[in-house]
């Protein structure tokens, strides 16, 4: 028994914005010093899941400087190891406008004597979770496909991609795409497991059939015509979904909850990233650090609360930061005021600027831009 | 297998024992002391070997050599894993007629003679692993290739008081050493050796073979062959260093040298990013800084929890500063737990250790007799009893 990974880099690229224009939402900044797809190559590496392919399609190059080797991730094999595909350059060339149109191009990567499984993921959906229990529960339920899935906790009602229902044995009664889900309801995670002969006959078929979409055109369809039993692996840890700006923002600031950071990072299956050789922090006469999640490299002088930063950001005097996401490199100049507002990679905030934004639609500084 | 021949490689002496720092080098080679919050000492020689474009690295080790082999590996971190030079960890090893230990400093790179001889290499770069500077080594070798010189050693200015602790070289204008002397007691110069060397690789080949022949010899590169190298008419210069150098021979030195990377404008930059001091990443998350805390003069570094108040003091990876405590003017090594409610101050935690609550450890120097004080060192693995009272100098 063998597994591979798949992993979906750019599907969600339009629900992010301004933060997607010049990247994958896999090479989205999160929690300080990470990259969203950081999250599930750690999975997948600490799963020992090391075959490994990313699709992407555009926008594709800070990912790649961000992976580079992959031995970041314990990734750069001598048989396995991280493979990006990027479409067929004679294909048609506009988004992909679903996982299994993206898959087309993959399927000679995925179509591999020495793996029995494939794990599908998005990258977008944040935990710290251990595949070798799920593809085991894969197997031992017999069903063709297992869908991960949490139990829904947030009270508002919310649009989701993916919601089952389910009998005692988890063997799912009832799929329902993009609707409306109440609290306690099961959410897909954007990751599924499923047997590689099977997925190879999907993608072929799909292709010509002119299928786009793994959940709607094929989960669903199939499902509904009794063709397929599908089967949840229930996952109860720490989950991030960074569906939107208003989520990303809210879920970077979830991580100044102890038992959000305790749940997402753990000593015995870290989340790796890119090494950047920063020095650590330095906090300088003055600073006043409240309540703040720091990346390496920073320097600190002025006060700062209830906000991320990430690697070798710099707060001068007197600027005071609060609700604030600031990614690397971003300078905050001398009594500038910011609160609720996501500065992208290397902002120049000047002297006394003021820029306040709410949690439900923080303000959002482009890369490199001076304010 | 042929060997790329190579202008120059550069040798690491790393096999001291560090007996100077007692607890902290119990279980674990002095190039390995953690340093700064993520590094360890030997990050130092070999970041500067990386920015000087030196690729081939020997690194010779026998005194606890399982943490330093280990933060080494294959060289990755600091892109000496290559396949055509690269880095090379050196141990004593038996051979057919004899086997021995390193006997000293210039006996451990003659038994690596054919290490260095399979890359031909035209000088040798010979290199401490327990000094804290950040230094061109190129500059240097293209100094040694325009003086022509057999052997240049790196020289700094020390205050006149404090040259008899060192190697002293005396030089003419040009910078040829005329006179060498070993901690001399009363010096003629103020320019000590840095225990950096660059020898033309074919002369020290010589001498390092007449060495080991020479049962009278200490086998030391201060002590016999520098020596010897002037009284045979070698041409031997200075090239004079300007820059932060520590000697992190002691407890006080290794505390001194940490207390220098801090402040708006430190002795040593550690951000400097011409000079970047690569260390090995343990997949540390960013550091959170809680509500209670107090960070003032300090550095804080990935992977810790800072609930407590810190002042001018060094917090490395990983470690947990409690609601309560207090750090002044402390160097806490990886991974330690500093309870609630315990005071620190003059003192270095040592790595993975635990000092439960209420504990108070070392104290200013300003109410103690000057040989009374020093700083008070927690080892590594220690677990430091609630309430416990560890005075200044003490070692636990």
């Amino acid at each position: 028994m063998k597994a591979m990974g798949i992993v979906f880099s750019n599907i969600y690229d339009s629900s992010l914005g301004e933060l997607t224009n010049e990247r994958t939402v896999a090479s989205l900044p999160f929690g300080g010093r990470y990259r969203q797809i950081d999250f599930v190559l750690s999975n997948m590496s600490n799963s020992g899941i090391y075959n490994i392919g990313i699709i992407t399609k555009y926008n594709y190059r800070s990912l790649m400087d961000h992976l580079g080797s992959c031995a970041d991730w314990d990734l750069s094999r001598k048989n396995e190891g991280v493979v990006i595909l990027p479409p067929f350059a004679q294909g048609n060339t506009g988004i992909y406008k679903g996982k299994l149109e993206a898959l087309y191009s993959a399927v000679h990567f995925i179509d591999h004597p020495d793996y029995d499984y494939v794990v599908i993921s998005d990258s977008t959906v944040l935990c710290n979770m251990d595949y070798r229990l799920a593809i085991r529960k894969h197997i031992s339920s017999g069903a063709d496909v297992t869908v991960v899935v949490n139990r829904e906790t947030e009270k508002n009602k919310k649009k989701h991609p993916l919601i089952v229902k389910c009998n005692r044995n988890d063997t799912v009664t009832e799929m329902m795409i993009d609707s409306f889900v109440r609290p306690g309801t099961l959410v897909g995670m954007g990751m599924f497991i499923i047997s590689r002969k099977l997925l190879v006959n999907a993608i072929r078929e799909a292709y010509s059939k002119g299928m786009v979409h793994f959940e709607r055109d094929y989960l669903q369809k199939q499902f509904n015509e009794n063709k397929l039993k599908l089967s949840v692996f229930r996952f109860d840890g720490v989950v991030l979904r960074n569906e939107d700006i208003r989520s990303y923002f809210a879920n970077n600031m979830a991580l100044l909850d102890e038992k959000v950071r305790n749940g997402l990072f753990r000593k015995d299956t870290p989340i790796y990233t890119k090494v950047r050789d920063e020095a650590p922090t330095y906090y300088g006469e003055g600073s006043v650090v409240k309540s703040c999640i720091m990346a390496d490299g920073c320097s600190v002088y002025g006060n700062i609360e209830e906000s991320v930063l990430f690697r070798g950001v710099r707060v001068e005097k007197g600027a005071h930061v609060s609700s604030c996401v600031v990614m690397q490199g971003s300078k905050i100049g001398e009594n500038a005021n910011l609160k609720c507002v996501i500065l992208d990679k290397n902002v120049t905030v000047s002297e006394g600027a003021v820029l306040v934004g709410t949690p439900q639609h923080p303000v959002i500084i482009r890369k490199g831009e001076t304010v | 297998m042929s060997f790329r021949k190579k202008e120059c490689i550069a040798m690491i002496l790393a096999g001291g024992q560090g007996s100077r720092l007692k607890v902290l080098t119990e279980n674990t080679a002095k190039p390995a002391v953690p340093f700064g919050g993520k590094y360890r000492l030997i990050d130092f020689p070999l970041s500067n070997c990386v920015n000087s474009g030196i690729d081939t690295v020997g690194i010779l080790t026998q005194y606890q050599p399982l943490q330093l082999n280990e933060y080494i590996g294959n060289g990755l971190p600091w892109g000496l894993n290559s396949a055509n030079g690269g880095i090379h960890v050196l141990s004593p090893y038996s051979k057919s007629a004899n086997s021995e230990w390193y006997k000293g400093t210039a006996n451990a790179i003659f038994q690596n003679l054919s290490f260095i001889d399979r890359y031909r290499p035209e000088h040798v770069l010979i290199l401490s692993g327990d000094h804290i500077y950040k230094m061109n080594y190129a500059e240097m070798i293209s100094a040694h290739v325009k003086n022509r010189a057999d052997c240049t050693i790196a020289v700094l200015d020390v205050p006149l008081e404090e040259a008899s602790r060192f190697g002293i070289m005396n030089a003419d204008d040009q910078g040829r050493i005329f006179e060498f002397q070993e901690k001399p007691k009363e010096p003629k110069s103020t320019k000590a050796s840095m225990g950096v060397y660059v020898f033309r690789w074919e002369i020290l080949r010589k001498y390092l073979i007449m060495d080991n022949e020479d049962p009278t010899s200490s086998n030391d590169f201060g002590k016999n062959i520098i020596p010897k190298l002037l009284n045979d008419g070698h041409r031997l210069f200075t090239y004079e260093f300007s820059g932060y150098w520590k000697d992190v021979g002691t407890i006080f030195s290794l505390w001194q040298s940490n207390m220098d990377i801090l402040g708006e404008e430190p002795l040593l930059d550690m951000k400097d990013k011409n000079n970047r001091i690569y260390a090995r990443n343990y997949a540390n998350p960013s550091s959170f800084i809680a509500d209670s805390s107090q960070i003032v003069d300090s550095y804080v570094a990935e992977g810790s929890q800072v609930y407590g108040k810190v002042y001018h003091s060094i917090i490395s990876t990983g470690c947990v500063i409690e609601p309560g405590a207090e750090i002044y003017n402390s160097f806490v090594m990886p991974n330690a737990v500093i309870e609630k409610s315990s005071v620190i101050r003059y003192a270095i935690i040592g790595e993975d250790s635990v000092v439960h609550a209420n504990a108070r450890i070392g104290d200013s120097p300003e109410f103690y007799d000057k040989h009374k004080w020093d700083i008070a060192v927690v080892g590594k693995d220690k677990v430091v009893e609630q309430n416990m009272i560890l005075l200044p100098k003490e070692v636990y």
